[in-house]
């Protein structure tokens, strides 16, 4: 295959070619309640081209017929010329790389009937089910798949990657007359067969908190010290400040640039953010991006103050900065965009940080908010929903609470992060983010507990 | 030919088969903050076999068949998955559909198939110079596509069609210190849009643009709140999820046992339309073979029916309603084609107002166009809570500025009962119809 992508690039007339070709194996079981859904195996493949002419915008090209490689490199050629782009596109410097970068498959699930797959996912779904009759709807879900990866670049880049993904999720559904609860687990990794499982466990927790809910009462509005739990912790900062680091958003748009200067204080000196595309086994890991670029860890908030951010090598180059191995895409359907990997809220253990109970102890009426059933942010305000709430009375975890819906603006949030344990975790959840239209790309999110001094907390604004 | 897969198929599969190929053709310009940036070509093909295997039934999808065809060399693979499939695959009823007259419906229009990147390049270049102004950004995407589907069943249904589709999106930013205001509009249809409806967007936008740029401070209380075609997503959503037969089927639809009821306002009505003019989702049958027509689930406020694929409605041992759905990977679903909320109406071109004339009896009150976190949480219980990303203030039957710091609650199902007004804007918003709606008594918090 590499010889056939050199070929191909060494007809190609513009100034920069890239090439990426993929093929996915993936396998998919669902079972819904009792019945199985389906189980179904594909094949996915296809190519994706993209070249630059001095002067020229982006030209890219994606298809499916492998045929048609010769045919869309020149097609990407054409397009780049057909756009004149006045400042032109430049791409930041980075090392070249030869690598055939075969990650740990741990079990490689292409070699897994998927009747096995079926038997194991039944056994998950049914530690849901057989929590209480209360339980009256599940939704489970295995799916893996395994990804041929080749990558060339005009610049002498030659990759070859087998890429591995596998996540679990499981939904339980608890109702009593009209009130409806549901419960929501959630694994995922680059890993394979090995390591999903034994994990019944989380399965069952979820619907038995799904049927507590039923008896919860919803919190009551208003302003909260809240305390979040590492993985809600997680989602926020990748919703509500990871999408702002990313430099598309802010290399062409002066105003958006000064919003987000480097040196700005963004919170306390707590406050430790960024994103870590090499930490090992995580669903945003991977040894290059999409553009050949070796992946890193990048610090982004560093003792309050935003010190860096994510980059493309266009990005890099338009804004004099360094490419941090950030231009992902889901598929050769794409083309690479300014993406997270792993993004974090650094552990401050004590004396900065401390424990669970240090952030807590001091708080007399509190929200801690538990777990992701969606968070969405737009520019700088944002709305999360969580799993399940407890209320915090005089120091202590107190009565489950739910619909805890959290919401508020980015800048004034994150300023008001005062605590933040040393109880750092990667949440190791299935899923993915969407941007521009690509969804889901694989990426993780870690934290430890982090406390807001005051935040807004709906969920029953007074009708 | 996809008829060679059904053939190979029935030897093998006791129950039957069918199976979906398509291939799309797509070319996108994309102008990023103000300046042309990428010209984008896809040339996709795939296929979706499913077979009905002693009771089961088993699904397989590939992309690697060749050019135009599923030659016998991708075809045995595929259906090897999908029998392997059907022995661990679900139990199912379903019946493959014999092959009934279509309806005649224009799925192909010339000018979006033959448009050059000149011409949407040429479309781009005159919404931006109609978008710009001083302290904003504009992107501005439009995009051309080419499809050709084919189905067929071992019933000897089946149908070949190509369609065409045009989008145009554009959004403005503004972003004043750590004020981020964002104002976009698209048109999605069938063909290129006309310079009416080109301006009627650039309208659209800078209309409520100006709106914004003033901020004002929220009301609050139990108010007047009006939902533009786009705000109205919030209350849509859950009333779209509980007529769906699968959440029926499911036992968690709050409409399920609501047939012949009357449980909204007595002008609300809502269909399913595969059979519009110009919009890219119509089609003259569905993916399953299923002969494409409307589909009357509301009707004046009362429940007729829900939507349904073959799978579902074996299930609930009802007639699919054409509106089985599927893509090259994964089985088919029911999903909507083109939802219209009331009596459809001719599409306006022409620059509409802000609220659809609803705005005039508010003293007080809210102009929703935007929320955040729509689809979030338990969506087909009805409840929702949501902080706005685009509203505007209504005093004295005007709008008076933006406001930020607010959130909007109710119950959909509540609100639908007893709506106070319905706008004269009714456009498309994606594959929705629908207008301005007014709603009076909707808790609006201030934060």
């Amino acid at each position: 295959m590499i010889d056939r992508l050199t070929a191909a690039l060494s007809r190609s007339r513009a100034d920069y070619t890239e090439i990426r070709v993929e093929r996915t194996w993936s396998t998919a079981v669902t079972f819904r309640g009792r019945r199985l859904e389906s189980a179904t195996a594909s094949e996915d493949q296809g190519g994706f081209v993209r070249a630059l002419h001095a002067g020229g915008g982006w030209g890219v090209a994606s298809f499916t017929s492998l045929d048609r490689l010769d045919a869309m490199v020149a097609r990407a050629g054409e397009l780049s010329r057909a756009v004149p782009v006045d400042p032109p596109i430049r791409l930041g410097d980075v090392p070249t790389h030869q690598a055939d970068a075969l990650l740990d498959l741990d079990g490689d699930v292409r070699g897994v009937p998927i009747a096995e797959k079926k038997r194991l996912l039944e056994a998950y779904n049914g530690a849901m089910l057989g929590v209480s009759d209360r339980i009256v709807d599940t939704l489970a879900v295995y799916r893996d798949e395994v990804s041929e990866y080749w990558y060339v670049n005009s610049q002498g880049t030659i990759l070859h990657e087998l890429r591995p993904d596998v996540t679990l999720s499981g939904t339980a559904v608890a109702r009593r007359d009209g009130t409806i609860e549901k419960g929501l687990e959630s694994i995922g990794m680059r890993r394979g067969w090995r390591s999903v499982q034994d994990k019944a466990a989380g399965f069952r927790a979820v619907a038995e908190r799904a049927v507590a809910l039923l008896d919860a009462p919803m919190v009551k509005g208003g302003t909260y010290p809240v305390i979040l739990d590492p993985q809600l912790a997680g989602v926020f900062i990748h919703e509500a400040f990871g999408h702002l680091s990313e430099a598309d958003f802010v290399y062409e748009n002066p105003q958006a640039r000064e919003m987000m200067t480097l040196g700005r204080r963004f919170g306390k000196p707590v406050l430790n953010v960024g994103d870590n595309g090499v930490a090992p086994g995580l669903r945003g890991t991977l040894p290059f991006d999409d553009e050949g670029t070796a992946t890193q860890d990048t610090t982004l908030i560093k003792d309050g103050i935003l010190v860096g951010r994510l980059h493309s090598r266009e990005t890099a180059a338009a804004m004099g900065e360094r490419p941090t191995g950030n231009a992902r895409a889901i598929s050769f359907r794409h083309a690479p965009i300014v993406r997270m990997t792993n993004t974090y809220i650094a552990g401050a253990p004590p004396p900065g940080g401390g424990s669970f109970e240090d952030l807590i102890g001091d708080v007399k009426l509190g929200v801690y908010a538990c777990g992701a059933f969606g968070g969405q942010t737009m520019l700088e305000n944002f709305s999360f929903t969580a799993a399940y709430g407890r209320m915090i009375r005089d120091g202590q975890v107190a009565e489950l609470v739910k619909d805890v819906v959290l919401a508020g603006n980015l800048f004034q949030t994150l300023d008001r992060i005062d605590h933040i344990a040393g109880d750092f975790r990667w949440n190791q959840m299935g899923g993915g983010c969407g941007k521009a239209g690509q969804f889901p790309l694989p990426v993780t999110e870690g934290a430890p507990h982090v406390r807001i001094e005051e935040a807004l907390v709906g969920g029953d604004v007074a009708a | 030919m996809i008829a060679q897969l059904i053939d190979a198929a029935r030897r093998r599969a006791d129950g039957g088969a069918d199976a979906l190929w398509r291939r799309v053709e797509r070319t996108t310009v994309a102008f990023e903050w103000g300046r042309l940036k990428s010209a984008a070509a896809t040339e996709e093909a795939g296929a979706n076999l499913r077979v009905r295997h002693r009771g089961r039934v088993g699904v397989a999808g590939t992309t690697a068949v060749g050019g135009n065809e599923v030659g016998a060399q991708h075809a045995a693979p595929l259906l090897d998955r999908a029998l392997a499939s059907a022995e661990l695959g679900e139990q199912s009823d379903l019946v493959f559909p014999a092959a009934g007259p279509l309806p005649p419906l224009t799925t192909c229009f010339d000018r979006a198939a033959n448009a050059s990147l000149d011409e949407l390049i040429g479309i781009g270049r005159s919404l931006l110079a109609r978008l710009e102004r001083e302290g904003c950004r504009v992107n501005v995407a439009i995009e051309r596509e080419t499809t050709v589907t084919r189905v067929a069943n071992s019933a000897g249904a089946g149908g070949e069609y190509r369609s065409t589709a045009f989008g145009v999106s554009a959004d403005v930013w503004r972003i004043a210190g750590d004020d981020v205001l964002v104002v976009s509009d698209a048109l999605e249809g069938a063909d290129v849009p006309s310079d009416e409806a080109l301006a009627a967007l650039v309208a659209s936008i800078n209309a409520r643009l100006d709106h914004a740029l003033r901020v004002v401070a929220s009301p609050e209380g139990t108010l007047p709140v009006v939902f533009t075609p786009a705000g109205l997503s919030a209350l849509m959503l859950p009333v779209t999820q509980a007529l769906s037969g699968k959440a029926v089927l499911q036992g968690i639809s709050p409409l399920g046992a609501k047939v012949g009821q009357e449980v909204f306002d007595a002008r609300f009505s809502i269909t399913d339309d595969p059979l519009r003019i110009d919009r890219a989702t119509s089609r003259p049958l569905d993916d399953e073979c299923v002969p494409s027509r409307a589909t009357c689930l509301v009707e004046r406020g009362v429940v007729q029916r829900f939507i349904y694929d073959l799978e579902t409605a074996a299930r609930a041992k009802a007639e699919s309603t054409g509106n089985g759905q599927r893509a090259i990977f994964g089985k088919p679903v029911p999903g909507y084609t083109n939802i219209v909320l009331n009596d459809g109406g001719a599409q306006h071109a022409a620059p509409r107002q802000l609220g659809g004339g609803l705005l005039e009896d508010i003293r007080d009150g809210l102009l929703v166009d935007e929320l955040i976190g729509v689809g979030q949480g338990n969506v087909i219980g009805g409840a929702f809570s949501h902080p706005v990303a685009l509203a505007y203030r209504i005093e004295r039957g005007e709008v008076t500025g933006r406001v930020k710091d607010a959130a909007v609650a109710g119950n959909a199902y509540e609100l639908w009962k007893r709506v106070a007004g319905f706008g004269a804007d009714a456009r498309w918003t994606g594959s929705r119809w629908a207008p301005s709606v007014l709603f009076e008594g909707v808790s609006v918090a201030r934060r």
